[in-house]
């Protein structure tokens, strides 16, 4: 059904719809984010509005990214694909040697890049990069993803920059595959196979889990994170956050865990913030909210006007699937402890900026829809 | 280019639907959290998030028969700080320095430790802790709190005990009856951050305390009085080490005082007594404190001497092998198979009666009596009065009966049981086993507690000590009434002779272990009125000076106390 809107000339589309959930998400997580922040900060840095402020400034250059992506044909991206992936696998590798002067360190891994006060984490950029590169990839070589092979070929160009990732944050690397395997599974018209690698990956994930020594102390973390001591501290103060919630939560602002008890509860945690003082009604709409918005990128990418740009928003929509289904299943102990943020409301800028501008590239595609071949 | 293969678009609502299946396992994952386990993470997120402050209860009160009050509470104030939220130590050093009265160090260490609630000092008057509030310092809590009292001191120290600094009854009634006297814990629950530092706007939560129950005891503040001054002048005048007086009614064995003198002092028990006071401060501080706190009616034995002929004399007539008119001769002594037991009128009684035998109180006539009875069957009244097993008194620390084993009694160790030797008893189990003798043959339970009232004096708990009746016939439990009371009128107990009262009584001189110590134990035990007792007094000096025989000098102390009682129990003469 073709829309139409002031008489009949206009043919060209725009996702408000996206536009106007990345806004009402953007607000919330500020209201949340000031909320779970204020009293420590004020605690820390004597200004309740220090997290706040430093967020505001992340969404002021995310909404300039987002707006450039937006307003730039997509197409254009065609020709940054490699750029993006070798750059992103330089700034890793900058990371990995941690080159001195460049590089900081932050909660015991060295996970930035800083140049002078610019500084970010080349692990998010990563995630952008391999949208940009996968989609370039896949796109030269349609047909090709019939076979086994060839599918196979550009699943190993990923090693090196999902190695590089893993090595110091696994999280990531894991998002950074399932992105890959997402995209993979659109282009490519086998079903079997890749059934086949999402059991192998999950038997791989366990194998790591129990591999890695720190690894499995969160595992047991997991299992009993009360008898856990430290390492499952922050798993069961989010718990407690959640289960003090109930049905309608305790009001906005009223969290008691958020006052030091979830360490950090603005980064990581906040969902368990938003149970505890929206209840289990909030939560649920937050969630709504991330699928709604999951469900806007599937129409757009449907309806894209050419398999690049489907692509792309696959990858997008599969980036904010993953960290929104692993940030949830963390705080609820679903699944072992990692750091996964939730996109847009947990505070952190890089992320931020990098989702942005993601969401700027969704929104570019949205605008090649025609509005003559929405289904 | 243009794409419009359907495959991909399927895989793409796959990709939707997959992460929707997943959304909804998190939802369902969420319910589960938040409805169904809420209620556990609520607690333990609360046990987190609230620091708690004890109210204390106030202790039940312990009173005697009549509703006199022997032990209650003092209001105090218990100061503490909480290191995070005070904001000017220095100004709050100086003034607990001032009104405290403690050294400055001391509560600077304190005040600059890092703990979530240092306590400064306890027990400080109420007065204080008001003007310590009064300065307004953040950081500084004045608790209130109670400090056990005891009215008057001294009095019944060693039966009704005293508390410590939790509140919990360390020995005598305060420890048995703890349960009932302690009351519940109140709380205070402040709403804290995970640093401690209390947060503002958020109310205190309050469970109020509940205070302990009254307990009401069979003791009598005036005869405990009247006894502890009997003992007291006893203690003095025959320089003893220790005088002991248990009165008590004999037909349901409720205790009525209990005197171990010297007392310590219920305020101050940790405080050494006067007697004691060379051992402040060295090794062996504790051992005396210890010893000050002993209740010798009951934690310690003796051998009980002649007043144990009173128990002799009901098991021959309870047997049957001897009748109050049997004669018998006493040259002085009685050979019993290698031995020569002396009587302690060296020069004889000659011919005597069995009832001018027990106002002799002549070891001859006992021995003849007790080798009647046999050593087997005095065994077994032993057991049937209830001399082998604890009298279940209920204070801590009842010692039991040191006794021969049945199969080593030979005729020797028969003859000295027969007056009172050889083997040990507590006082209290002395007393006990001549009320259940004299007041029909029934074993009475002794005991100090009566009931439980609560603040309204509404009886909550009657405590019941059960009676063993037909331990002796009625007709022996008589005759023995009668023969005890010649025992006064015309025997060796006159000296507890009373113008006008019938009462009945046995003296006792026992020597202490080791004999070559020529240190000896006085005693005399009474009752009156003779026919009908109901009261009954056990007097018990230790190493006295000069003349250590009991006619003569515990007697005299029973027949003060009887002299002041009976009139005050109204019991006709």
């Amino acid at each position: 059904m073709p829309k139409r809107r002031r008489g009949e000339k206009k043919t060209t589309y725009f996702d408000y719809n996206l536009l106007f959930i990345i806004i009402f998400l953007l607000c919330f997580g500020l209201v949340m984010l000031y909320s779970s922040s204020s009293y420590t900060s004020a605690n820390k840095y004597g200004d309740s509005a220090h997290y706040l402020k430093l967020q505001a400034r992340n969404i002021a250059i995310g909404l300039v990214f987002m707006f450039y992506f937006a307003k730039k044909d997509y197409h254009v991206w065609r020709k940054f694909g490699r750029l993006a992936y070798w750059g992103a696998l330089g700034f890793c590798f900058v990371v990995l040697a941690k080159v001195p002067g460049l590089t900081r360190s932050s909660h015991g891994q060295s996970r930035w890049i800083q140049v002078g006060p610019i500084g970010f984490q080349p692990s998010e950029l990563a995630k952008i990069a391999i949208i940009i590169y996968l989609a370039m990839l896949i796109e030269r070589i349609p047909k090709q993803l019939d076979k086994v092979s060839s599918m196979a070929k550009v699943g190993i160009r990923l090693v090196p920059l999902v190695l590089f990732v893993a090595v110091n944050n696994l999280s990531t690397a894991i998002i950074i595959l399932g992105i890959a395997v997402c995209m993979l599974f659109v282009a490519s018209p086998k079903y079997k196979e890749f059934f086949v690698v999402a059991v192998l990956g999950v038997l791989f994930i366990f194998a790591f889990i129990n591999i890695a020594s720190y690894r499995s102390d969160r595992v047991e973390a997991w299992k009993h994170p009360e008898t856990a001591g430290d390492k499952g501290y922050q798993t069961m103060q989010a718990l407690y956050a959640i289960g003090s919630g109930k049905l309608f939560g305790k009001g906005l602002g009223q969290s008691l865990q958020k006052l030091g008890n979830v360490p950090e509860a603005q980064n990581d945690m906040i969902f368990s913030i938003i149970c505890e003082e929206l209840g289990l009604f909030g939560a649920v709409c937050v969630i709504l909210l991330f699928v709604l918005m999951l469900w806007r990128m599937m129409v757009i990418a449907n309806n894209a006007k050419d398999l690049y740009g489907a692509l792309l928003v696959t990858g997008i929509m599969s980036h904010i699937a993953i960290q929104v289904v692993l940030n949830i299943a963390v705080v609820t102990n679903t699944i072992p402890n990692t750091g996964v943020i939730l996109p847009f409301i947990s505070y952190g800028g890089t992320s931020l900026v990098f989702l942005m501008a993601e969401m700027g590239l969704a929104l570019s595609v949205s605008k090649g829809i025609r509005l003559d071949t929405i289904e | 280019m243009e794409w419009n293969k359907t495959y991909h678009r399927r895989k793409i609502c796959i990709i939707f639907f997959s992460v929707v299946l997943m959304s909804m396992v998190l939802c369902g994952r969420l319910v589960y959290l938040m409805l169904f386990e809420g209620k556990y993470y609520e607690t333990q997120a609360k046990d987190l998030q609230q620091r708690e402050r004890k109210i204390k209860a106030a202790r039940g009160k312990i009173l005697d028969r009549n509703g006199v009050v022997l032990a209650d509470n003092k209001s105090v104030c218990t100061i503490s700080v909480i290191h995070n939220q005070i904001k000017e130590p220095e100004a709050v050093i100086a003034m607990l320095v001032k009104e405290l009265g403690i050294p400055e160090e001391k509560v600077r260490k304190r005040v600059e430790k890092y703990s979530s609630l240092e306590k400064i000092k306890s027990n400080v008057d109420k007065e204080t802790g008001n003007r310590i509030l009064a300065y307004g310092y953040a950081g500084v809590k004045v608790d209130e709190d109670y400090k056990r009292n005891y009215p008057y001191d001294t009095l019944a120290s060693k039966v009704l005990g005293f508390t410590g600094g939790d509140n919990q009854g360390i020995i005598g009634l305060e420890s048995v009856y703890d349960k009932y006297l302690e009351g519940t814990d109140g709380l205070i629950l402040t709403t804290t951050d995970a640093r401690g530092v209390e947060v503002d706007n958020i109310g205190e939560e309050r469970k109020e305390p509940v205070a302990g129950n009254n307990l009401r005891t069979s003791l009598d503040a005036n005869i405990q009085m009247f006894a502890m001054q009997a003992a007291n002048k006893a203690y003095i005048q025959k320089e003893a080490d220790s005088v002991s007086i248990i009165v008590m009614n004999p037909s349901d064995g409720a205790v009525m005082a209990m005197v171990d003198y010297p007392e310590f002092h219920l305020n101050e028990p940790f405080q050494l007594i006067e007697e004691y006071k060379e051992y402040e401060g060295t090794k062996k501080e504790q051992e005396y404190c210890n010893r000050m706190w002993r209740n010798q009616c009951i934690n310690d034995t003796y051998e009980p001497g002649s007043t144990f002929k009173v128990i002799t004399a009901a098991a021959a007539l309870e047997e049957g092998v001897v009748s109050l008119e049997d004669r018998f001769h006493c040259p002085g002594y009685i050979v019993v198979e290698d031995r020569r037991i002396r009587c302690h009128k060296t020069t004889g009684h000659g011919a005597e009666s069995f009832v001018e035998g027990i106002e002799n109180s002549c070891n001859p006539v006992f021995i003849n009596v007790g080798l009647r009875i046999g050593a087997d069957h005095f065994y077994d009244y032993f057991e049937q009065f209830g001399l082998l097993h604890k009298t279940g008194i209920d204070l801590p620390g009842e010692a039991s009966t040191i006794m021969h084993k049945r199969e080593k009694i030979g005729l020797v160790e028969l003859a000295t049981i027969s007056f009172g030797q050889s083997f040990q008893i507590t006082p209290i189990q002395l007393a006990t086993t001549v009320s259940s003798i004299i007041n029909g043959g029934n074993r009475v339970t002794p005991h100090v507690g009566m009931q439980v009232e609560n603040g309204d004096k509404k009886v909550i708990k009657t405590f019941d000590f059960p009676a063993q009746e037909g331990i002796c016939r009625e007709e022996t439990s008589e005759k023995m009434r009668f023969l005890l009371e010649k025992v006064v009128s015309e025997g060796g107990g006159n000296k507890a002779y009373i113008e006008g009262y019938e009462i009945g009584g046995k003296t006792a001189t026992s020597q202490t272990l080791p004999r070559s110590a020529h240190k000896y134990i006085s005693s005399f035990l009474g009752f009156a009125p003779a026919d009908d007792p109901k009261v009954l007094v056990l007097v018990i000096i230790r190493n006295p000076s000069g003349i250590y025989y009991g006619g003569t000098i515990a007697a005299p102390v029973a027949k003060e106390i009887f002299e002041n009682i009976l009139p005050y129990l109204e019991l006709e003469q």
